[in-house]
């Protein structure tokens, strides 16, 4: 038997290349998302190590919640002077692109990828992770250097001078002292890494006297336990404590591993839907060339082969293929992550460059997982092909009489209820945890899939009808002869179309959540967000100085202006967000449905204004008193003015900026809302807003609804990404037609045979089968699309409706976009089978 | 009984009222000591509105003969002529439109096409031209082969016989130059067979149509006007106003 299933194989090379190529390509995303992931967890390891590398112990402050209060820079001799300490640095780092250096072209950097990170300079190079490479450290005024690769990268030159960019406005003519190296390696990731000196970090980004942490080396033979027990007497009561190196790594390490497992799932999951999508490929291989076979099994059953012996014939070729195409697989995976490497680049998400690693737990898991899909995918067709009578088989050669259609459309409706019915609990039942949520809508997706697959010939043959009859009239018999093929095995269309409808329902189904949020949130901004102004960073982190919105104020030319601020704070027993701003601003910028109280004034102190629910919450109403406590230890009794209800801008506890001033070190503004009097026009104060973004480069000044604006285009960037790793799936699906096609030309060389003969030309066959493609896609489009919406629906609908949810909004035009793009794509895929169907030899054809 | 026109004299009229003829066709395959002649200078012509059966023995080319007549296959040396056109100067194309316009075909299984139904199936080649059949004709050819009531259905609820006979009116539809038939009835049983060639016959005779049919039963040859005799790829014999018996003598004939 062995041998039969050996011959069987190689007989039929093309038709399991086809189905090969499912897996593999399944198996190998499956096999990137673990490279990547690997590969970035050992980068970031590599780096958490190289930035701890020269420190033995490390003094930091610390903190309940929200900043730490820094460090006060005496504490720097105070740890030298202890006994077994060799040396210790004052340790200042910026916020993530807080300053951002203009090249000679007089552009910034740009970071959508990889930060910029600015460090006082750190004149112990042994404890530094910086060494210069070219050039003299930074020391004094108006000079920084730059990690070497960034310099080359960006065209930076030791000895020129150039502008940075700073929280507080431009910093001019600012020497590059020299190019610096990271570790050993700079292997910086792709970040710019940047030096100044102490005091000009302090100055910049940091505090007159304040440091963030001291690292420190240890003497030959120091007894660490020791050295820290003493730094620990020296710290006393102070919020600060001592930590080793082994420690800060591993908190390192950590962090970052967070994010790189995150990566990782998120693309585990997206193969995952690929690998779902090519089970239905390789059933449909299994059950026509099975099919294909009746004959030969019927013979083996007539000389003797028992049903077990050919079921396990089939099943060891699903084996066999499983295993070659697990194994291509781990090889085509190392080449789909540097393709989504090239996807993320390409959408403004860099990856850093990691290393190659196939782990051995990739390996395993590849080959169970490609293995384990391709044989549970043939167990059907194995099942009905092995049962096959030898004398039915015998007699007409015919095919695998299909089962009762009627108990198909039965527990595949029943299925499909029970999908959306586990949907709804997931999205309204009790509320589970993230992973608990992921788990139940994925079963309930793939319940509705299987469902849909199932019960979806029943319509087949009248929607295929449909969707072809224009095509009938327009491209007439070869339109007429592709309408009627699409629809003449309905169970093959229903699991051809399959693989296309789930790629396309997730598609719609992000479409339509996408465009509810945008829907849903404008509306909020638009009833809540009076301001005709939004001031915000131009890159994430980079906050505004405060001096800005006092600019603005003083220029006279708006009504309002207030800079926002935002920490944390302890409040009741809970630490929650705290927003700090100009209270006396609010009626003029917000409409933030005033419940209860009244709004103070711009002079008002240790007041405070809450949402609704959180005032429940606490038990407390307008004229109670709330006690607020700060990182820094500070406390403050607070007394509520007012009780508010709307969700879109603040749900947090808002208090004026005195509060944050008497509680806080310096902060910056997030953002800053303003507004124009009336009588004065935003083409009025254009020049003055132009000037002042000159001094201030790092902000993007923007009108209300161009904010508005800028958010839905974070949300379509989104969901671009999702669509670029759902093109995978769809790939997958546009090959599954194309075998399919490939598969049923084959079958159908007979009648293609007398097609011909009859006077068919080549063109005109070759446009019978493209369309057949085009048809059983569309099939699947329609109810790809018509699944999605239902999906999306569901999970706007259990979005808050008061601010994510509430206007379901279904985007027309993308949806048919994307369902004409699979179309024109299909076209393309069933090119092969359709030059095939045309090459067809008519003699041979018609004696097939 | 209509008298049967005497054989033309090609030498004195060439071509007229000839639907399709072979002229020193060779057909071989392989070469050098392999090489195999499945046609070996075969000269034959088909008289307009004549009945011709092709018979011999398995290998004797009576099939290749077909096929080549047909524009399925093409010719080593020779030529082949279906009207006034010369087949070995077409391209595919020109072969593939000759088939649609100017050939009809009648298989000896699977003539259909069965996402069509009956009257699909007729007018196919004529809807794969993109032409109108005559109403008036097609009318009359499915009253003559008697599928009057079956035109709606698919051919998988057709019996056998019906089957042919809607690939008799396809045949017939487009009112071809000629009309190839290859074993029609070797799938029937005899009765059922015996119809479908009467029906042959009288597309001949009622309607002016031309039929060259390939068989190996005597007694289908009989209803053709006349037989043609193939044997190792020659033509050896050939009878006029056939009856079983005289195909069968001769066929013994051949067989010494």
């Amino acid at each position: 038997m062995l041998r039969l299933t050996l011959r069987n194989l190689a007989a039929r090379k093309a038709r399991f290349a086809m189905t090969t190529f499912a897996v593999v390509l399944g198996v190998g995303f499956v096999v990137a998302s673990f490279v990547m992931s690997d590969g970035l967890r050992s980068t970031f390891d590599g780096l958490s190590e190289d930035i701890t590398a020269g420190t033995d112990l490390l003094v930091r402050p610390t903190s309940e919640f929200g900043e730490p209060t820094p460090l006060d820079e005496s504490l720097v001799e105070q740890v030298i002077a202890i006994d077994g300490v060799d040396n210790a640095v004052a340790y200042i780092e910026s916020d993530e692109n807080e300053i951002q250096p203009i090249k000679a072209d007089g552009s910034t950097i740009t970071t959508s990828g990889p930060p910029q990170i600015t460090f006082a300079w750190m004149e112990d190079t042994s404890i530094g992770t910086f060494t210069i490479v070219e050039g003299r450290a930074p020391l004094g005024p108006d000079e920084f250097s730059m990690d070497l690769d960034a310099a080359a990268r960006h065209d930076f030159v030791v000895g020129e001078t150039y502008d940075v960019i700073t929280p507080s406005g431009v910093w001019e003519d600012v020497e590059l002292t020299a190019t610096t190296r990271f570790g050993e390696d700079n292997t910086t990731v792709g970040a710019t890494l940047m030096q100044v000196s102490l005091e000009e970090a302090q100055r910049l980004f940091g505090e007159p006297g304040s440091i963030d942490q001291v690292p420190l080396s240890l003497e030959d033979g120091a007894d660490a336990d020791a050295v820290m027990a003493d730094i620990q007497t020296l710290l006393g009561g102070a919020s600060a404590e001592i930590v080793d190196q082994a420690t800060v790594t591993a908190e390192q390490q950590a962090e970052f591993d967070e994010g790189v497992t995150i990566i990782g799932n998120v693309l585990l999951g997206f193969a995952i839907i690929s690998l779902f999508v090519s089970i239905f490929i390789i059933y449909n291989t299994f059950a026509i060339v099975l099919g294909q076979r009746v004959r030969e099994m019927g013979l083996l059953r007539a000389i003797g082969a028992d049903a077990a012996q050919l079921r396990r014939s089939v099943l060891g070729e699903a084996v066999i293929v499983g295993v070659v195409a697990s194994l291509i697989g781990l090889v085509a995976g190392v080449g789909i992550a540097a393709l989504l490497n090239a996807v993320f680049e390409a959408l403004g998400a860099q990856l850093p460059d990691y290393p190659t690693i196939l782990a051995t737990r990739t390996i395993v898991f590849a080959l169970i997982l490609g293995v384990g899909v391709t044989v549970v995918s043939s167990i059907a067709p194995a099942r009905a092909a092995a049962s096959v009578s030898p004398i039915e088989a015998l007699r007409d050669g015919g095919a695998v009489t299909p089962d009762d259609g009627r108990r198909r459309l039965t527990v595949g409706g029943t299925t499909l209820g029970a999908g959306f019915g586990l949907g709804a609990l997931g999205l309204f039942g009790p509320s589970l945890s993230t992973m608990g949520l992921i788990l139940t809508l994925g079963l309930a997706a793939v319940m509705v899939f299987l469902g849909l697959t199932l019960a979806s010939p029943a319509v087949a043959r009248p929607l295929t009808g449909a969707i072809g009859w224009p095509l009938s009239k327009v491209m007439g018999t070869a339109g007429e002869l592709a309408r009627g093929n699409a629809s003449r095995n309905p169970r093959r269309t229903a699991t051809t179309a399959a693989a296309l409808m789930i790629g396309l329902s997730l598609v719609t189904m992000g479409y339509v959540v996408g465009e509810s949020v945008k829907t849903s949130l404008g509306n909020l901004i638009a009833q809540s967000v009076t301001a005709d102004y939004v001031i915000a960073g131009n890159e994430d982190n980079s906050g505004i100085s405060p001096a800005l919105a006092d600019e603005l104020a003083a220029t006279g030319q708006f009504s309002a202006v207030t800079g926002m601020r935002y920490d944390e704070a302890r409040l009741g027993s809970d630490v929650r967000e705290v927003t700090a701003l100009d209270l006396g601003t609010i009626d003029e910028l917000f409409d933030i449905d005033l419940q209860a109280g009244t709004i103070p004034d711009s002079e008002a102190t240790d007041v405070i204004l809450l949402h609704d629910e959180l005032a429940a919450d606490l038990g407390v109403g307008v004229g109670d008193t709330v006690p607020i406590e700060f990182a820094g230890g500070m406390t403050a009794d607070l007394e509520v003015s007012a009780i508010y209800a709307d969700k879109t801008i603040f749900e947090d506890p808002l208090v004026p900026d005195q509060v944050f001033d008497d509680g806080l070190a310096a902060t910056t503004d997030e953002w800053i809302a303003a507004s124009l009097p009336d009588g004065i026009s935003t083409a009025d104060v254009a020049p003055l807003l132009a000037q002042l973004q000159a001094t201030y480069p790092q902000v993007d000044i923007s009108t209300t609804s161009e904010f508005q604006q800028s958010f839905e285009d974070t949300i379509d960037s989104a969901l671009l990404v999702v669509n670029a790793l759902l093109a995978l799936a769809i790939v997958i699906a546009l090959i599954g037609i194309a075998n399919t096609l490939a598969l049923s030309v084959h079958e159908r060389t007979r009648e293609i045979g007398l097609l011909r003969a009859v006077g068919m030309t080549r063109r005109q066959t070759r446009r019978m089968i493209r369309w057949e493609a085009v048809l059983v896609a569309l099939f699947g489009a329609v109810l790809g699309v018509a699944a999605g919406t239902v999906f999306g629906w569901g999970i706007v609908q259990a979005l808050p409706q008061d601010s994510f949810g509430g206007s379901l909004t279904i985007p027309v035009a993308p949806i048919i976009q994307v369902v004409v793009l699979a179309a024109l794509a299909t076209l393309v895929a069933a090119w092969l089978p359709a030059r095939r169907a045309g090459k067809l030899d008519v003699l041979d054809a018609i004696s097939h | 009984m209509t008298v049967l026109d005497p054989p033309i004299d090609t030498s004195i009229h060439p071509h007229v009222n000839i639907a399709a003829s072979a002229v020193g066709v060779s057909k071989t395959y392989g070469s050098g000591d392999t090489i195999v002649r499945a046609l070996d200078d075969v000269d034959v012509d088909f008289v307009k509105g004549h009945f011709t059966a092709i018979m011999g023995p398995s290998g004797s080319g009576k099939s290749t003969l077909m096929h080549c007549l047909a524009g399925l296959d093409t010719v080593s040396a020779g030529q082949v002529y279906v009207g006034d056109t010369d087949l070995s100067s077409l391209s595919e194309r020109e072969l593939t439109l000759l088939r649609r316009d100017q050939v009809g075909f009648i298989f000896q299984a699977f003539n259909l096409v069965p996402t069509l139904s009956a009257m699909e199936n007729i007018t196919l080649p004529m809807d794969l031209a993109g032409t109108d059949p005559d109403p008036v004709w097609l009318a009359q050819v499915i009253e003559t082969v008697g599928l009057a009531n079956r035109t709606s259905h698919r051919p998988n609820e057709l019996s056998g016989g019906q089957q042919q006979r809607v690939a008799v009116s396809r045949a017939l539809a487009s009112r071809p130059q000629i009309i190839f038939a290859d074993e029609p009835t070797g799938n029937l049983d005899s009765t059922t067979g015996a119809e479908i060639l009467d029906f042959m016959r009288r597309a001949v005779r009622e309607l002016g149509q031309t039929i060259v049919m390939v068989t190996h039963d005597p007694v289908a040859a009989s209803y053709a006007d006349r037989v043609v005799f193939l044997a190792d790829g020659k033509i050896v014999d050939e009878i006029h106003a056939p009856t079983p018996e005289t195909v069968l003598d001769s066929m013994k004939a051949l067989g010494n």
